[in-house]
């Protein structure tokens, strides 16, 4: 089994407020990770801080053996590491698919000498952008709204749209904050077989979920997070069975 | 015939001001109201040049413009390391501050103003021809920031612009696509300083303050902000409008303050009463919305 | 030349001299803690202050203590539609910074144009004369205006900190400072608090436009390189905090007076532009003294709050 996202001793602390209290954690490659916790337990914050959003006080992260510890967020995604975004950051003026085409891992559209100097070559690139990109909607059963402003759809699309523009960003590690929070019906099943999907396909999947039922079906195990520190690890059934957890959990 | 030439010399070099200064605020979101300071870089630059070290006109140009983005490059990187704000505050400061050191030096003429630029008059066959290559080059930077905005760089720039935060956990660096939207529309600024001062072969400090930002900030709102063809109407239309004042022969102690009156009086109404500008559609002024705004993680 | 004496004035200059300095940097750090606004329309107020001083003294002849009393009563009537009309409207509509800020911007450049149109751009003085009859205290010369200006600005700036500290007006300020939304959740009415922060600021600015103008020359441009000290100032005290905005206007004053032993005089202006480069480039987020060296009692706004309340 392949490494997958490791995480070694991570510590952060805002003032007097520890959110990160020397957190090992290891993901491997193929497995869906259920982070568990209450309010505040610092689940947000390690994706913050994983993803390069917030600079750890100390510890180290690497991705498939690659050393990501001191990158900047961006380098950090364009080494595979994705994470979708509680309250969705969708860019706001584009349209669906073009949320989904700033993505790939790599878009020479970013580099305005490419683009000054290989426009030919940044076309090509385009094309092949907008057919994965197609593919990906209709995997995700978004390819009737394709053209329609992502402010116009509901909800439950919206949250769709988060996941599948990390999809574009073609993954080996992704980050799903709270994916279902608000989400029912079609959007669920779906957003529950492509996760399912992604992990067979080899990559290491790491869910921040309130939603239990989810959690439960979906996660190969959980990982219980209290006060910046991980407390447990192992299945989500013992997790849950685990009395001094639920009181954690559901506080006193 | 010369006063004809004029008006469109400054019409074109105004078009190319007003755009590439949409490109950085109203496409690019970079808040700087120091446009001007560039356009001072490119037309000093070039003049010193043709000047003191007898570089042929049309090597002199396209060198102010370099000048000119090299140093917005060194304004924006700085500043943008660490929040977009202090771009404005970085800018604003660069700008007086230049102004100032020009003021204090002989050899950019001090504040009496730079004079003796060697001029095309000299070398060529009159005005016309400057004058057609500088509209030619106003139409193509126009035409050359539409291409930008249409492509897969003006997709980004629109997704840098909605989430900065969202973009770079994709993979883009958003902070290199800022400097190079601030370095670009800034190059384009000196290119039209050199062009404007060897036609008008004299340049001094005043020329380029926070009245003239004014002027360029009145252009692009009142012409309508993210928009092509907006701040080209509104270089026009109000490159004449004053035009139409300077007939009723008013003491240039009255002209000045009156035209200033008159740009920003017309700022404010086109900011209250239509802020989408003369062309142009998008609630451009908007903030993002609370919601988006809430687990920002400042680092 | 660098005798004790000659560094005790410059010291003593400083000292004076800083007395608007700090009055201009407090109104600024004010509206900016408060309303959260990067108010370069204070330069707008200054610019008015100061003319309608100059008017009443200057050309009417009338006595100085009528042209404070005109300085803050302009300055007020700029704050109030500036405020009801202007950034009200702007909250209601939700707009964006860069717009509220280019408001600020054009507000005070339209303020310099009209003061050009009736006033011209010649440099102009509240009083007929820049002269104060000058004491030798100890070796140093103290001029007459010195002392009294110093003691407005004390006077001030202790009356704001009492204001904000002991009113519930004031302490409302405070709160809203700290956290809009939760302020308005215990019933605090933001709008007129915003309100009132305007009218404080813009009474600050007065004052300290109506000192400046009996000591120096002002024309319609002056208010806003005024203005850019401040802003320097404020970023460099720590965005936020008053007392240091307060303290770094007076070290500030004191680099840029005893520049002449260093650099020729006509580059003392520049140096302002390079106490701004350098506030932005090395102490963006202020500089930070060690925790009991602190002046002000108010905590800077931590980096970066955790989204996620804690229950546990």
């Amino acid at each position: 089994m392949s490494p997958g996202l490791e995480v070694r001793m991570l510590c952060k602390r805002f003032g007097g407020i520890v959110v990160a209290d020397s957190i090992n954690l290891q993901i491997p490659a193929g497995r869906v990770v259920g982070l568990i916790g209450p309010n505040g337990a610092g689940k947000t914050s390690f994706f913050n801080l994983v993803s390069g959003i917030v600079r750890p006080d100390a510890g180290s992260v690497t991705l498939g053996g690659v050393d990501l510890t001191g990158l900047k967020t961006h380098q950090r995604a364009r080494r595979g590491l994705s994470r979708t975004w509680q309250n969705l950051r969708l860019f706001s003026s584009l349209t669906v698919l073009d949320n989904l085409l700033v993505a790939p891992r790599l878009y020479l559209g970013e580099s305005l000498t490419a683009l000054l100097f290989g426009a030919g070559r940044v076309r090509r690139a385009e094309r092949a952008d907008r057919e994965r990109a197609t593919a990906i909607l209709e995997r995700t059963g978004l390819a009737d709204i394709a053209h329609m402003s992502v402010g116009s759809v509901t909800f439950g699309q919206q949250k769709l749209i988060g996941v599948a523009r990390a999809l574009m960003n073609d993954p080996c590690c992704l980050l799903l904050d709270e994916p279902m929070a608000g989400v029912e019906g079609q959007a669920y099943q779906t957003i529950q077989r492509v996760v399912r999907d992604l992990a067979e396909s080899g990559i290491a999947v790491c869910v921040v979920e309130h939603n239990v039922a989810f959690i439960r079906d979906l996660c190969d195990e959980g990982v219980f997070m209290f006060a910046g520190r991980v407390l447990a690890r192992g299945s989500v059934a013992e997790l849950i069975a685990d009395p001094r957890l639920t009181e954690l959990y559901f506080g006193t | 015939m010369e006063y004809v030439y004029a008006l469109i010399m400054l019409m074109a070099l105004y078009v190319i001001l007003a755009t590439s200064f949409d490109f950085v605020i109203g496409y690019g979101g970079l808040i700087s109201i120091a446009h001007p300071v560039f356009y001072a870089i490119g037309a000093y630059t070039s003049a010193l040049l043709a000047l003191d070290f007898g570089l042929p006109i049309p090597l002199a140009i396209p060198a102010g413009a370099v000048v000119a983005l090299l140093a917005s490059v060194a304004v924006a990187l700085p500043s943008l390391r660490i929040s977009g704000d202090y771009l404005l505050i970085a800018s604003i400061g660069f700008q007086l501050g230049l102004l100032e050191a020009i003021k204090n030096m002989a050899w950019t003429g001090g504040s009496g103003g730079l004079t003796n630029i060697p001029g095309v008059s000299a070398q060529s066959g009159g005005h016309g021809p400057y004058v057609v290559v500088t509209v030619l080059l106003a139409i193509g930077t126009v035409l050359l920031l539409r291409w930008i905005t249409g492509s897969s760089y003006g997709r980004a720039i629109s997704a840098l612009r909605d989430d900065d935060m969202a973009f770079s956990a994709l993979g883009r660096n958003g902070m290199m696509m800022k400097v190079g939207i601030f370095a670009l529309g800034s190059g384009l600024a000196g290119l039209a300083g050199g062009l404007y001062a060897h036609y008008f072969r004299f340049l001094a400090p005043g020329q380029f303050g926070i009245m003239q930002s004014a002027a360029l900030l009145t252009m692009v709102v009142v012409g309508g902000m993210r928009s092509i063809w907006g701040p080209v109407l509104g270089a026009v239309v109000l490159e004449a409008l004053p035009q139409a004042i300077t007939f009723l022969n008013l003491p240039p102690s009255l002209l000045g303050p009156l035209q200033g009156i008159l740009f920003t009086g017309l700022v404010l109404v086109f900011m209250f009463a239509r802020p989408q500008g003369l062309i142009g559609g998008g609630d451009v002024w908007r903030g993002r919305a609370v919601r988006e705004v809430r687990d920002v993680a400042r680092p | 030349m660098f005798s004790p004496l000659i560094l005790l004035q410059i010291l003593w200059t400083s000292l004076a001299t800083s007395s608007y300095l700090v009055l201009f940097t407090v109104a600024f750090a004010l509206v900016l803690k408060v309303n959260r606004i990067f108010n370069f329309a204070q330069a707008a107020t200054m610019t008015v202050a100061f003319y309608a001083a100059y008017t009443l003294v200057s050309r009417l002849g009338l006595p100085g203590w009528a042209g404070l009393l005109a300085a803050l009563a302009a300055a007020v009537v700029l704050a109030l539609p500036l405020e009801l009309l202007g950034f009200r409207a702007l909250r209601r509509r939700r707009a964006s910074s860069i717009f509220v800020f280019i408001f600020t911007l054009i507000i005070s450049e339209l303020v310099a144009y009209i003061a050009m149109l009736v006033y011209g751009t010649w440099p102009a003085t509240v009083f007929p004369s820049l002269f104060w009859p000058v004491r030798i205290v100890a070796g140093v010369a103290i001029s007459e205006w010195d002392v009294p200006a110093l003691g407005a600005t004390v006077v001030a700036v202790s009356a704001l900190f009492l204001f904000l500290r002991r009113t519930r007006i004031g302490q409302s300020m405070v709160a809203v400072a700290d956290n809009p939304d939760l302020a308005e959740f215990y019933g605090i009415a933001k709008d007129r608090v915003y309100l009132v922060s305007m009218i404080v600021a813009s009474l600050i600015a007065g004052l300290a436009m109506f000192l400046y103008g009996t000591r120096a020359q002002v024309e319609p441009t002056t208010a806003l390189n005024l203005l850019l000290f401040a802003i320097a100032a404020t970023i460099i005290g720590g965005i936020g905090n008053l007392g240091g905005a307060i303290l770094t206007a007076v070290v500030l004053s004191l680099c840029e007076n005893s520049s002449i032993l260093f650099i020729p005089s006509a580059w003392q202006g520049f140096l302002l532009y390079a106490f701004l480069f350098v506030a932005i480039v090395f102490f963006p987020r202020g500089v930070r003294l060690p925790r009991r060296l602190r002046l002000s009692r108010s905590v800077p706004t931590p980096a970066f709050a955790p989204e996620e309340p804690r229950e546990a």
